[in-house]
């Protein structure tokens, strides 16, 4: 698959440092993403990973360093972040889907009332993501009548219909059956191809390996290692990537 | 007994029957609307940012959790007036009912409110949405079918408990039943008619319930 | 003024303190036994007899849809018609159980649906008898669910203990009733009352609350 070449950092952490009480979750993290680049991140739980990237869109505040994100100051209590968040879509572990809205409410919800989009014009661009994730004949089925699966995909549509530059996953697939599990990656795969940026908590290591730019390892708040997927993979350079690799890969 | 159970009498009562049930209807439902701004304003005081308010909020709730109504109706009815507030039967009485069911339903609409898991809330952060968009579209749709089974569940209790009323000469269900033993010494058919009037109240209100809890399934992702 | 009141009161406390003494004995009789047969009335509106279930479920539906006050005043008139003359402790009594058992049932009733099905196929396959399923795997299991609304309950039925008042019992309601007659101070009487109560069901809200907390933790942390 053609890797493309770096253009500007999307997302740029710069010391960044987190504390939760006395547990120090993050540690000193250091990273760009570049515009268009697939980064996954993987981690024994507990590692920080999903602080990682729910700083991003400050679910997560950080206490310390700069965090910028497309030339916006996420570390400046200042910054409009309703502006940014719009920017991104957040992927979920347990989806949270909005119970009493059927997929396609769930997906225009935040285009109508965020973006201030028309009910017509949200209703056309919802539907054209939920077809896009496949589920085109879903629009007005509730989520407790829809598949895990489904329901996963039906919350990718709503990152995607507002139009995002950057799509957020946190281990979207673990709460998945694992005969739901492909049909999510594929619609993430798709995503990829595309151009998305993305950055993908997850311990599909499948997918690291066929879609990813680059693979993070963490480790006790620390990003311990980065690189491209075949050298990550073929020389983990610490033993802490190994024995995680190991005790991964073999089941 | 029953085979001198008075049919003949009941009809000639009926007519106080009617206008008694009319009036648990009344009294029953102002309570309720009471109870409603009552509870919702004492919920969001107790969940509130402010400590004083949500100590006075807490104050309240639990004081009237831990006493009976007919002690909370009396000390309004015997303790008002020697404050030199005069109110009649019926305000008093849809005061205490108001006051009681407040508290009841502030406990429940809080268990609604803490029902909404935090990823919901973070779902809405994420996509952009505000404080206010969050409650209008998120948590209050939530809150509601959550708590509508359980505030259906109170106005049975209110409807029941307004027979207290009748402790205070209001004329409403119980109350005609007293009237007819009073006056006829006719207990068995009083009481049983007033008993049956209150059925109808407590079926229609329990199959409402069971009608919202249904609709309540394609909440429950 | 208020002080030659709260004199007053004083004076009258001994039998402020009879009249809580009478409402702990109705309200304790009636809930031993009641908690006897709503847990009896419970167990039977979960078995496999049709007729009795329904038999069940529509008294405890009867006494749920209706006023206490209305079924106290229906067993104090109407029994002495069948030629049963009761008194008025008797006749609170037997209200308040009766109240008592059918709330309890309910209550006892979803407890046992609370527990999976899985664990009664369970003790069916290893061969245990329907009391064996019951007393050994079911009941345990559904006694965490039950407990913290039992005890929520018992607060409610001590409060409905006041109603009997209404037919000359001389409970703790009664003694203000009676007091504020002599003593015009409707506040201060019927706050001395209010704070009687306050003393029996305020720690029993607490406990109902924190066997909550305790109960749905599940089972790694404390034992039921």
């Amino acid at each position: 698959m053609e890797r493309y070449s770096v253009q500007r950092a999307m997302i740029e952490f710069k010391n960044v440092h987190k504390w939760f009480g006395d547990l120090h979750v993050l540690k000193d993290i250091n990273l760009e993403v570049a515009q268009a680049e697939v980064m996954v991140v993987c981690g024994p739980s507990g590692s920080g990973k999903s602080t990682l990237i729910r700083s991003i869109n400050r679910l997560e505040p950080i206490q310390k360093g700069e965090l910028v994100v497309d030339a916006m100051k996420v570390h400046d209590p200042k910054t409009n972040m309703t502006k940014l968040r719009a920017e991104i879509g957040f992927v979920f572990q347990q989806f949270n889907l909005y119970p009493h809205m059927t997929a396609l409410q769930n997906v225009t919800l935040a285009p109508m009332k965020v973006r201030k989009i028309a009910r017509k014009e949200a209703d056309d661009m919802g539907r054209y993501s939920l077809e896009k994730v496949g589920l085109g004949d879903k629009l007005h089925q509730y989520p407790a009548q829809l598949s895990g699966g489904q329901q996963q995909r039906v919350a990718i549509a709503r990152g995607l219909c507002m139009r995002p530059k950057i799509m957020l996953f946190d281990e979207p697939t673990s709460a998945l059956d694992p005969e739901m599990i492909n049909e999510v990656l594929e619609v993430m795969r798709n995503l990829a191809r595309e151009g998305m940026t993305m950055i993908v908590v997850t311990h599909e290591m499948g997918f690291a390996r066929e879609v990813s730019h680059r693979v993070a390892f963490m480790d006790f708040g620390e990003l311990t290692e980065i690189a491209p997927p075949g050298e990550f993979f073929s020389h983990p350079k610490s033993e802490r990537t190994k024995l995680f690799l190991s005790k991964i890969l073999t089941h | 007994m029953l085979e001198t159970f008075n049919f003949r009498v009941i009809f000639e009562y009926l007519p106080l029957f009617g206008s008694c049930f009319l009036a648990t209807l009344w009294l029953s439902a102002a309570g309720l609307v009471g109870a409603l701004v009552i509870g919702t304003l004492a919920c969001s005081m107790r969940i509130g940012r402010h400590k004083l308010i949500a100590i006075v909020a807490a104050a309240y709730i639990e004081s009237i959790r831990s006493t009976p109504l007919l002690v909370q109706l009396f000390f309004f009815y015997f303790g008002l007036p020697s404050l030199g507030i005069r109110l009649s039967e019926a305000a008093t009485g849809i005061l205490a009912l108001a006051l009681n069911s407040g508290a009841y339903l502030a406990e429940i609409i809080r268990a609604g409110i803490q029902s909404i898991s935090h990823g919901q809330v973070e779902a809405a952060v994420a996509s952009g949405l505000s404080y206010i968009q969050r409650m209008r579209h998120i948590i209050l749709p939530q809150a509601i079918g959550v708590t509508l089974p359980p505030m259906l569940g109170q106005a049975i209790v209110l409807v029941k408990d307004s027979a207290l009323l009748s402790l205070i000469s209001l004329p409403e269900l119980t109350r005609a039943g007293q009237i007819m033993t009073s006056e006829r010494f006719m207990p068995a058919e009083g009481f049983l008619t007033s008993a049956v009037f209150y059925l109808l109240i407590y079926y229609m209100l329990k199959w409402m319930t069971a009608w919202s809890q249904k609709r309540l399934i394609y909440m429950q992702a | 003024m208020w002080g030659f009141y709260i004199e007053q009161l004083m004076h009258s406390l001994p039998f402020f303190l009879k009249g809580l003494w009478m409402t702990i004995a109705v309200s304790g009789i009636s809930l031993v036994v009641g908690t006897l047969l709503g847990f009896l009335w419970g167990i039977i509106r979960s078995s496999q007899n049709r007729t009795l279930k329904a038999l069940v479920g529509a008294w405890v539906d009867i006494i749920r849809g209706t006023p206490f006050l209305v079924q106290v005043f229906i067993i104090f008139f109407i029994l002495p018609e069948f030629g049963i003359q009761l008194e008025a402790f008797p006749a609170a009594v037997i209200a308040l159980t009766n109240l008592a058992a059918c709330f309890i049932c309910e209550i006892v009733v979803a407890g046992i649906q609370a527990v999976p099905w899985g664990q009664r196929e369970a003790a069916i396959s290893t061969g245990l008898n329907w009391y064996q399923q019951l007393r050994n795997v079911i009941m345990p299991q559904a006694m965490r669910v039950i407990l913290p609304p039992l005890v929520g309950q018992y607060v409610l039925l001590i409060k409905d203990s006041s109603v009997v008042s209404a037919i000359g019992v001389v409970d703790v309601t009664r003694v203000g009733w009676l007091t504020v007659q002599r003593v015009p101070q409707g506040l201060l009487v019927f706050g001395l009352v209010a704070l009687l109560y306050f003393i029996i069901c305020y720690p029993l809200i607490q406990l109902s609350n924190s066997l909550e907390k305790r109960m749905s933790s599940g089972y790694t942390r404390g034992k039921v």
